[in-house]
């Protein structure tokens, strides 16, 4: 329904100007003397050119901003409206009557409502009351209803259907309140419009400067003209009055030039995001939403995070960030359905334009739920790894402090007991055989408990493998177990949970089997490569070696029978 | 001969002190720390140390840590590093930055007291000693190049002994072979192996323990 209305009202309103251009000329060329466009041919034709020029601008921005073009058609009418303020206008002379001085109001409504329908700050509002109530109150209605234009000698002119009782001392005093209230109100807009440009981001001002300025520019002039007739009591069509009315025609051209601009940019992002939809297509690469951005809102500073359920921020790599813009920054926050979805981080300002913000959410929204998921997903894979990673660490680490206690503990006791037997074995009576061979045993017994005991702490955690690193780690452990064969091993220093991976990478391919196991490895490309050769490895026999590979965000995998182990290790 | 004795474990302390007072050894100190061990040799100048290798205050290698200090301020002092560890690293450490006089045996050798004399003896002598399971599993390693299967069983045998330690004339004995037939031996291992012979003792076993373990 208000679509179709959208449709049409454009065209209600260029109607509108068809008719009142028709009546204004009209009444202009019947007594061009008692006009404002006066004689000339080319006075006239710049007044029209002005109103149409507005209702242009107001038709090309309908869709987009509907009070802004209706208030901005209202402000062309009016502007012609003030030729039929004549004794010739016949059927409109009341309507002339009345609006002749309503123009500059509606055209101060549209340039503070303005395109983005920016809400109406206390002194707008009173601002507005103000122009309202000189422009078409006291000066139009105000002034209509005690003028009896017979009574004041003017017998061509139609009856005043709004008369109440002729009063021409009050309709002056009316007329100079209402031309004095006009001149100080014409000045505070002027001030109101520049202190709004001088508040606005330099975006912003880009787009709404020029519509304020020429709009003010426009406004002062009638308010010069109001000051120009306040000993008469009214605005009449001396030659001051004529230039001044040349003058706000090409104001007024320049306001619709100003609107024109503004559509042409919002147009051109638009496009520009349009576009981006078109080129990155199903399938966006992380980051390329980015790019595209920053190229067509043209701002290289240009970031995009993504809000998780739980409420983190991630960037599209999935990296959790805090939600600061830098110094010369700002965050714009973009909800759907009150909840925030993404934010972009730019130039301050940037994004001060709502319909630029729209469109940006309306166009570019696949894509972005494209990239938010995408980063969500790798947000949620990078948790997983990082929790995988320390479980795989604290295990290790358990392993190692289990490893001390044994050493340190378990082992020193059985030692000195070893020693304690010994001491009682040196002191029996030589001919105690049978006690003898008894400690004897004890001896060995305690002696093979502590040779078990040393494998089985080294098993769970190889002390120079923390303290030497990998290739000293697994020489060691050749020294161990024979039928390891450590090719050539890289020998510097690699995270440590790297390095355990590879080890035990290594300790799992020797218990899986009973031949011979190679084992390489070289550092390229911030990886650790190892590979390792035990004949007959299958995948299916690897599952423990990939949780430990998997959780440092490593390969591995069987290759012509044997195992590469691929682990990033850059520092 | 006058020891110092230096473990953090009391009763293993306390044991190996009878056991080698029991065999004719003179203990003039015992202590649990490193510091206590340094101020012990520093007072007592024995003969030799003996010194475990994980002791406070680090828990780490502070017994290596001592011994080096030891040999650097009392040349004349002796040190046998007790380990519970049986990789070489700490080992070849030790033989490195102890030229000579400086033994490493593992702990469960303790009760082994005639390993332990002859240890201590030989470290008295200036030599070193290396632990035999240490060797014989250097020895025991696959190797990618292989470079022991050039040597015969017996040369095998004697590149074990040199690395544990042993003078040719101890592993004359060992083997029951004559002193020329081991000179010949060693001299033939070292050819083998392009191993360069050093008229010092603990310098051919380090060159002989560097070997084995890199290789």
């Amino acid at each position: 329904m208000s679509r179709l209305r959208d449709r049409w009202t454009p065209w209600v309103a260029v109607a509108a100007l068809v008719l009142v251009v028709a009546v204004t000329v009209a009444i202009v060329r019947r007594e061009p003397e008692l006009s404002l466009a006066g004689r000339r041919d080319a006075a006239l034709a710049t007044e029209i050119a002005a109103a149409s020029l507005l209702v242009a601008a107001a038709v090309a921005t309908w869709r987009a901003s509907t009070v802004f073009a209706m208030l901005l058609t209202g402000t062309a009418l009016a502007w012609l409206a003030t030729e039929w303020n004549t004794p010739v206008a016949g059927p409109v002379f009341t309507p002339g009557l009345v609006l002749y001085a309503a123009w500059p109001a509606l055209l101060a409504a549209a340039a503070l409502h303005g395109l983005d329908a920016q809400r109406l700050s206390k002194p707008a509002v009173v601002l507005l009351t103000v122009a309202f109530g000189s422009g078409v109150g006291l000066l139009g209605v105000g002034s209509a209803v005690v003028f009896d234009p017979a009574a004041q000698g003017c017998g061509e002119c139609p009856t005043n259907p709004l008369l109440v009782a002729d009063a021409p001392r009050l309709g002056h005093a009316l007329g100079q309140i209402g031309l004095a209230l006009t001149a100080a109100w014409a000045v505070a807009f002027a001030l109101l419009a520049l202190a709004r440009i001088a508040r606005a981001s330099p975006a912003r001002r880009r787009w709404s400067a020029p519509v304020l300025v020429p709009a003010a520019a426009a406004v002062l002039l009638w308010g010069v003209d109001a000051v120009h007739g306040l000993e008469r009591g009214f605005v009449s069509n001396d030659p001051t009055d004529r230039t001044l009315r040349l003058a706000e025609a090409g104001a007024l051209a320049l306001v619709a030039v100003g609107v024109a601009l503004a559509r042409v940019r919002a147009r051109r992002t638009r496009r520009a995001l349009a576009q981006l939809v078109l080129d990155i297509g199903a399938a966006p690469m992380p980051g390329e939403v980015r790019a595209w951005l920053a190229d067509s809102l043209g701002d290289p500073t240009i970031a995009l995070l993504y809000r998780l359920e739980g409420g983190e921020w991630i960037d599209a790599e999935g990296r959790e960030t805090a939600l600061s813009p830098p110094a010369e920054g700002e965050a714009t926050r973009v909800r759907v359905a009150g909840q925030d979805v993404f934010a972009v981080i730019h130039r301050r300002g940037l994004l001060d334009d709502p319909t630029l913000l729209s469109e940006l959410v309306t166009t570019a929204s696949l894509a972005l739920e494209h990239d938010r998921l995408h980063a969500a997903c790798r947000a949620r894979l990078e948790q997983l790894r990082a929790s995988r990673a320390r479980i795989v660490a604290e295990a290790d680490s358990q392993r190692r402090q289990l490893e001390r206690d044994l050493h340190d503990g378990a082992q020193q006791r059985l030692v000195a007991v070893a020693l304690t037997i010994r001491l009682a074995r040196l002191r029996i009576a030589p001919d105690d055989a049978e006690l003898e061979t008894r400690l004897a045993a004890a001896e060995a017994g305690v002696r093979a408990a502590v040779v078990a005991l040393r494998d089985v702490a080294h098993g769970l955690f190889p002390a120079v493998l923390a303290e030497e690193g990998l290739a000293a780690a697994l020489e060691e452990l050749s020294e161990q177990v024979p039928r390891l064969v450590p090719r050539s091993l890289p020998p510097g220093r690699f995270p440590s949970e790297v390095e355990s991976a590879a080890y035990f990478a290594t300790v799992e391919s020797l218990r899986l089997t009973q031949h011979d196991v190679t084992v390489e490895a070289v550092a390229e490309e911030g990886e650790l490569r190892v590979v390792i050769g035990a004949g007959n490895q299958t995948d299916s026999m690897m599952l423990q070696i990939q949780d430990r590979v998997g959780a440092v965000g490593g390969t591995a995998a069987v290759c012509d029978g044997r195992l590469r182990v691929e682990m990033p290790c850059a520092s | 001969m006058r020891l110092v004795i230096a473990d953090d474990e009391a009763l293993l302390r306390e044991g190996l002190a009878r056991v080698l007072e029991d065999s004719g050894f003179d203990i003039v100190g015992r202590c649990g720390d490193a510091e206590a061990l340094l101020r012990m040799v520093e007072a007592r100048q024995p003969d030799v140390a003996i010194v475990d290798i994980r002791m406070p205050p680090g828990h780490g290698d502070d017994g290596l840590v001592a011994a080096e200090e030891i040999r650097r301020r009392h040349p004349d002092v002796g040190v046998l590093v007790l380990s519970q560890y049986l990789d070489s690293r700490y080992a070849a450490r030790l033989l490195e930055e102890v030229p000579a006089g400086a033994g490493y045996l593992l702990k469960d050798r303790v009760s082994e007291v005639a390993v332990v004399a002859d240890a201590l003896r030989r470290i008295a002598d200036g030599d070193c000693v290396i632990d035999p399971t240490i060797v014989s599993r250097l020895v025991a390693r696959k190797r990618a190049r292989g470079p022991l299967d050039v040597l015969t069983e017996r040369e095998r045998e004697v590149l074990a002994l040199v690395a544990e330690g042993r003078s040719n004339g101890a592993i004359g004995e060992r083997l029951f072979l004559s002193r020329k037939t081991v000179d010949s031996y060693v001299s033939q291992v070292f050819t083998k192996l392009d191993l360069r012979e050093s008229p010092e003792q603990n310098r051919r076993v380090l060159a002989v323990l560097t070997y084995l373990r890199s290789t």
